[in-house]
């Protein structure tokens, strides 16, 4: 850099000035765009360099989890708007991550982060929606980004560190269900259960649950649990470490339009109570609360923006029936 | 290009070069230099109905105290007894399906 200081210094040196009159003006213009050009990058560098995403752990866990789903960010346009919603909905409070033109927020309930929220225009093509962004814990970011690609995932972005976050990378699977990994710099959340407006639970729903099983099987060692169903169709429960991690479900039949995703749910006590909300605050019930094998309620809803995420009652206990 | 009619273009093609590098050197990996882009801008496909929920569609695991019964008489995983091997490797059929995790956090 001293160099171009120096370099950029003989443009007011009168003794290195080649000639006068036009061709002073001349240099002089060319090194004021040079300056302009100079100083453009490196406030690129400076913005960049600036932007840190929090640690997941504070303080720092020794706890690591391979396979379990340990954090979600929301790509929104309206980040205003959404952190209005969630927070009524679920109580959740922010802290603001800035830089530059990046606006992302981190989602805390009761001080602890649950969510990122992160603003970003939508492409031109009008036909995309925010999302929630699913990330699976693993230990190395880059063997499993090439075991992904060796087993027929695409890359989106390629694997990345922030210092303090840890590594990841954002895939698409065989099938186009959008998913990330992270290797957490701070250790993995405890294996614990979600408080209400917590995230407790994820299902991806594809059009070929028994492949894309086998791809995610390899991915992160899971352990695959067919289960009983009387339509006919393949429903899969995903674990490691004995604890449930997911479910893989099949696109419905009579909805041909859909793709395939992964859907999170967050904790709440009262699945219809908290659909009403969803309406009242300007979201929209996708399917109606309804009983899951858990023996409590489900539903899918849409926050304003049409981000798509399910609510899953829960109950503290372990004194309930499972639904026949 | 460099010859002496354009010195004043080549040196500012080497600031902006040099400028870069400092940029890619910054951001350690080099493959997104604009950098300030968190790289999750993902948005999914829109213009569909979700649901199509039918009353079987089930989600969620059984609670702890459910026992995952390998009825060879019921479909398991989509497949009765005796069709073709699933992709993926089954676990046993004796072990219990794990739940979701049940244990409080520590306060």
């Amino acid at each position: 850099m001293n160099i171009v200081c120096k370099w950029l210094c003989v443009g007011i040196n009168p003794a290195a000035r080649p000639g006068k009159g036009k061709a002073q003006i001349q240099h002089s213009l060319q090194r004021l765009i040079s300056a302009f050009i100079l100083f453009f990058c490196t406030s690129l560098a400076a913005s960049a360099a600036s932007f840190e995403l929090p640690p997941l752990m504070q303080p720092a866990s020794s706890e690591h989890h391979p396979g379990k789903v340990i954090w979600v960010d929301l790509v929104t346009s309206d980040l205003d708007g959404a952190k209005r919603f969630y927070s009524s909905l679920f109580g959740w409070t922010y802290k603001d991550v800035n830089a530059g033109e990046l606006n992302y927020a981190i989602a805390l309930l009761d001080g602890r982060p649950v969510a990122g929220l992160f603003s970003r225009q939508p492409p031109r093509d009008e036909s995309k929606r925010p999302a929630w962004l699913t990330f699976i814990a693993v230990p190395d970011v880059d063997a499993t980004t090439q075991l992904s690609v060796k087993n027929g995932a695409r890359i989106l972005f390629q694997p990345r560190t922030y210092p303090k976050r840890g590594r990841q990378a954002v895939f698409a699977d065989p099938q186009g269900a959008v998913f990330a990994v992270l290797a957490s710099a701070s250790g993995d959340p405890p294996d614990v259960l979600a408080l209400p407006g917590e995230w407790i639970w994820s299902s991806l729903i594809t059009t070929d649950p028994d492949n894309d099983a086998a791809f995610y099987q390899t991915l992160f060692g899971y352990t695959v649990f067919p289960q009983p169903a009387d339509d006919g169709q393949e429903h899969l429960l995903l674990a490691t470490d004995d604890s449930a991690r997911a479910s893989i479900n099949p696109l419905p039949a009579n909805a041909p339009k859909q793709r395939p995703h992964w859907l999170n749910f967050v904790r709440v006590t009262d699945a219809v109570a908290t659909a009403a909300q969803v309406k009242m605050l300007g979201g929209r019930v996708l399917v109606e609360p309804r009983p899951d094998r858990h023996g409590g309620q489900v539903a899918v809803v849409a926050d304003p923006a049409g981000a798509v995420f399910g609510l899953l009652e829960w109950v503290d206990s372990d004194n309930k029936e499972v639904a026949k | 290009m460099t010859g002496p009619g354009y010195p004043w273009f080549t040196r500012m093609l080497s600031v902006l070069l040099l400028a870069l590098l400092q940029a890619c050197a910054v951001n350690g990996e080099g493959y997104d230099t604009v950098g300030v882009s968190y790289g999750v801008g993902f948005y999914e496909p829109y213009g569909y109905e979700y649901g199509g929920w039918g009353p079987n569609y089930m989600v969620v695991p059984p609670r702890h105290n459910g026992v995952w019964r390998n009825d060879p008489n019921r479909f398991i995983g989509g497949r009765r007894a005796g069709a073709p091997a699933p992709s993926y490797r089954p676990a046993d059929p004796s072990r219990r399906m794990p739940s979701i995790p049940s244990r409080s956090r520590r306060r």
